[in-house]
């Protein structure tokens, strides 16, 4: 008690626990658990909406791409308010597959949908999204997956051994309705009750438009202008940006917007060179991305990028979004019969990731990443991984396929092979550690000077130590 | 594959260049629709019509529904018979067609029309043609297939255009060919599926009756041989890739240093003298070189 006294401001607060904890002869710390009185949580907490979660990285509240691969790729998810920009292959075929994977998850999810388009019917585009896996289909599934596996693969690694410990890709897992991304069988349709029991609105241009009979130098802003505002009354009718506050239950809004930029838009930006009038695309993604910053919403785009001739506009639009995806199939190119790429269909390039709340952003540092439609699955891959199943992506560039030949002096079990590895290794690191060491922030020593982080730097109580060329060992 | 051009529906681009003519094609396209029974309509804006009717006989210029807009295209001479709307409110006519069965309209030519018409509202208006089937169901009776041919010369217009109407094309055929045999390179999207190319090569008789042939004589294919050969990452290296198999079995009975076997493993499993992990203290005096580019650069060797 002579500690209570001695306190002074807050001796009344102390002086209760200590009066609570002799009475009820338990501890003052209480362990948190489910509370008893079952009142509603008044404190700051994070909205719990159904199908998403928040980022591990920065609490960023994240909805599922529908591809769990994609999804890892870009950092945990997409995140809320943002716009995902896809851009197309040239057919037009794996990209429009992306598109109904996220419209997918929105109805495995129960969001509502918003589907634009100006070419199809949005409910004939709802009509062939990809059904969901469920936990009674994992068996055909991983006779699918396991089947292409090689009888190399069994082998264990010999040199890199630590990097069996290294987690693998997705795999295939089934789905339960709490799980954040799940996985569609893209050779089944979804099944109609689950769309009928979804809540989705359709823009169809052609409808919303009536063609007038003069040609004039068309309002080429006239789609975009309608769409935005067919959005805008969504999410302000059904209460997405808060303003509508009796709503008890949050939800998210999923918009799909299909072959932006195209002339069935009435944009010419596929058409011309000069693009005088190639402001109207980068007008609309402008206020669509005040749009979707102020309310609870998610945006996928596919924008046929390969048809823009000005390459200076695809600069702009990539700004102007948030995370940008490229695909890149290998139908009628000259890299369908490059034996590093047989077994892909095409490749993935992650061209941007948003800093939202952040300097850095969430950047995987795999580069060749190469996607294979499979009968059934979609899924995403390092292309290294083709050729080097047993050891993980630990050769340079370039060389993999010299040193996976098996046979030959290169081959993994020699000598040259293990130098060459260490060597490439040990100065990858070098370098890598490096990097990370500069992106430390500015540091103070003992005389009050700020001084820059140099150089790899091994320990920070003030004593400047340094160790060119050698492999940082952490304190 | 030429004869089952119309059977997909949707647009049909011929794309020809001045060496080989597509218009021929187009008329022989359609006499075949004519025959079979379907409307045809026919936009005519680069020839005369005497002219695309010369070499049809009566019955098919009977069937043919043409609406001439090489005459007059701005309809300056204001009698009653030009379309109002010049083609592009003919097209639009047509989207709103209530009778059934399928029409076939023949584009002559898309050239033509492109340049005169901004290219989104002509991809607009082409769109809303082809993609009939899109009407309400309320109708209870099923749309007939809409059918448009279109005549473009590729080498009237840029990349976006021709980019832009590729885009939209159900099937792209553009026409090529080596002495004296005219082939057609058919590349068909299908919706969701991969697409195909095929070469058919073909003749147009004086009737304009299509005849599908064979190919031109084994000395030529070499030229029209399309087969990229397999790109070899193993040629031209200047190092032996090849083990014998002595030199197969040496390697595999060698250690590698950084192997780790079980001897490695007792060693670190053997409690450790120091316990401490290693440290590196290193002053840099006044000489030192800080340059981390290369540890081993100011190595004397």
């Amino acid at each position: 008690m002579a500690t209570v006294a001695t306190c002074g401001g807050d001796a009344v607060g102390v002086g209760s626990a200590v009066a609570t904890a002799s009475k009820s002869n338990v501890t003052s710390f209480q362990r948190r658990g489910p509370r008893v009185s079952g009142t509603n949580d008044s404190g700051p907490r994070l909205v719990s909406i159904t199908g998403t979660r928040p980022s591990v990285r920065n609490g960023q509240l994240l909805v599922s791409t529908g591809l769990p691969a994609l999804d890892q790729l870009l950092g945990g998810g997409l995140a809320v308010g943002t716009v995902l920009l896809i851009e197309e292959d040239k057919y037009n075929i794996y990209s429009s597959l992306l598109f109904k994977y996220f419209l997918a998850e929105g109805i495995v999810n129960g969001h509502t949908l918003l589907v634009a388009s100006a070419n199809e019917d949005p409910a004939n585009i709802l009509q062939e999204l990809p059904a969901p896996l469920l936990d009674n289909c994992k068996k055909e599934f991983d006779e699918d997956v396991y089947n292409h596996k090689t009888p190399e693969s069994n082998i264990k690694m010999k040199i890199a051994w630590r990097y069996q410990l290294l987690p693998k890709m997705e795999q295939i897992r089934p789905v339960s309705s709490s799980r954040f991304g799940h996985y569609y069988d893209a050779s089944k349709r979804i099944p109609q009750e689950l769309i009928e029991a979804s809540k989705w609105h359709g823009f169809f241009l052609p409808e919303k438009i009536s063609p007038t009979l003069k040609v004039e130098p068309c309002s080429l802003t006239h789609g975009y202008i309608k769409l935005l505002q067919f959005i805008q009354n969504i999410i302000y009718e059904e209460g997405f940006d808060g303003s509508n506050p009796q709503k008890k239950q949050k939800n998210i809004l999923r918009i799909g917007i299909q072959n932006l930029g195209s002339p069935l838009w009435g944009d010419d930006i596929c058409c011309t060179e000069n693009g005088d009038s190639g402001h109207n695309l980068t007008k609309f993604l402008y206020v669509l991305r005040g749009l979707l910053r102020t309310s609870l919403s998610a945006c996928i785009i596919t924008m046929p990028t390969h048809l823009i001739q000005n390459k200076a506009f695809i600069a702009h639009v990539t700004n102007l979004s948030d995370t940008v995806v490229g695909l890149e199939s290998f139908i009628g190119s000259e890299r369908e019969t490059n034996p590093l790429y047989k077994d892909y269909h095409g490749l993935i390039h992650i061209r941007q990731i948003p800093r939202l709340n952040n300097l850095v952003c969430d950047e995987s540092d795999v580069k060749d990443l190469g996607f294979k439609l499979k009968r059934k699955l979609f899924t995403i891959e390092w292309v290294q991984d083709n050729y080097l199943r047993q050891e993980r992506n630990i050769y340079p560039p370039g060389f993999s396929y010299l040193l996976k030949q098996k046979d030959s002096a290169w081959g993994e079990g020699s000598l040259q092979h293990s130098t060459f590895l260490m060597s490439f290794l040990a100065k990858a690191t070098a370098f890598a550690s490096r990097l990370v060491r500069h992106s430390e922030p500015l540091k103070q020593t003992g005389s009050g000077r700020i001084r820059q982080a140099a150089g790899p730097r091994l320990w920070h109580d003030g004593r400047r130590q340094e160790a060119p060329g050698l492999l940082g060992i952490p304190p | 594959m030429l004869d089952s051009l119309l059977a997909l529906g949707g647009l049909v681009l011929l794309r020809d260049s001045v060496e080989w003519e597509g218009r021929s094609l187009l008329k022989a396209l359609v006499k075949k629709s004519a025959l079979c029974g379907e409307q045809v309509h026919i936009l005519g804006c680069e020839v005369s019509e005497e002219e695309f009717r010369e070499g049809f006989d009566s019955d098919i210029n009977n069937r043919l529904v043409y609406h001439d807009f090489f005459r007059d295209p701005l309809n300056w001479s204001k009698t009653g018979e030009a379309l109002p709307g010049g083609p592009l409110g003919a097209l639009r006519a047509m989207c709103k067609r209530t009778d059934l069965g399928p029409v076939t309209i023949a584009l002559d030519s898309l050239s033509w029309l492109l340049l005169h018409l901004p290219c989104a509202t002509l991809c607009q208006t082409l769109h809303a043609v082809s993609y009939q089937d899109s009407c309400p169901p309320g109708d209870g009776s099923p749309v007939g297939k809409v059918h448009v041919l279109g005549l473009l010369h590729e080498e009237l217009h840029g990349p976006g255009p021709m980019g832009a109407l590729s885009s939209l094309a159900q099937t792209e055929v553009t026409l090529g060919g080596t002495m004296g045999q005219a082939s057609a390179r058919i590349l068909c999207r299908r919706p969701q599926q991969h697409p195909t190319d095929q070469t058919q090569w073909f003749s147009i008789l004086p009737d304009f009756s299509l005849h599908l042939q064979e190919g031109p004589s084994k000395e030529f294919q070499p030229q029209s041989d399309p087969h990229i050969p397999l790109v070899d990452p193993m040629a031209h290296l200047t190092f032996n890739l090849h083990l014998s198999k002595k030199e197969r079995e040496a390697r595999d009975s060698l250690t590698l240093p950084f192997q780790f076997s079980s001897e490695k493993q007792e060693a670190l499993l053997r409690p450790r003298p120091s316990q401490a992990t290693s440290h590196i203290f290193y002053e840099p005096d006044a000489y030192d070189d800080l340059d981390q580019e290369d540890p081993d650069d100011d190595l004397d060797i």
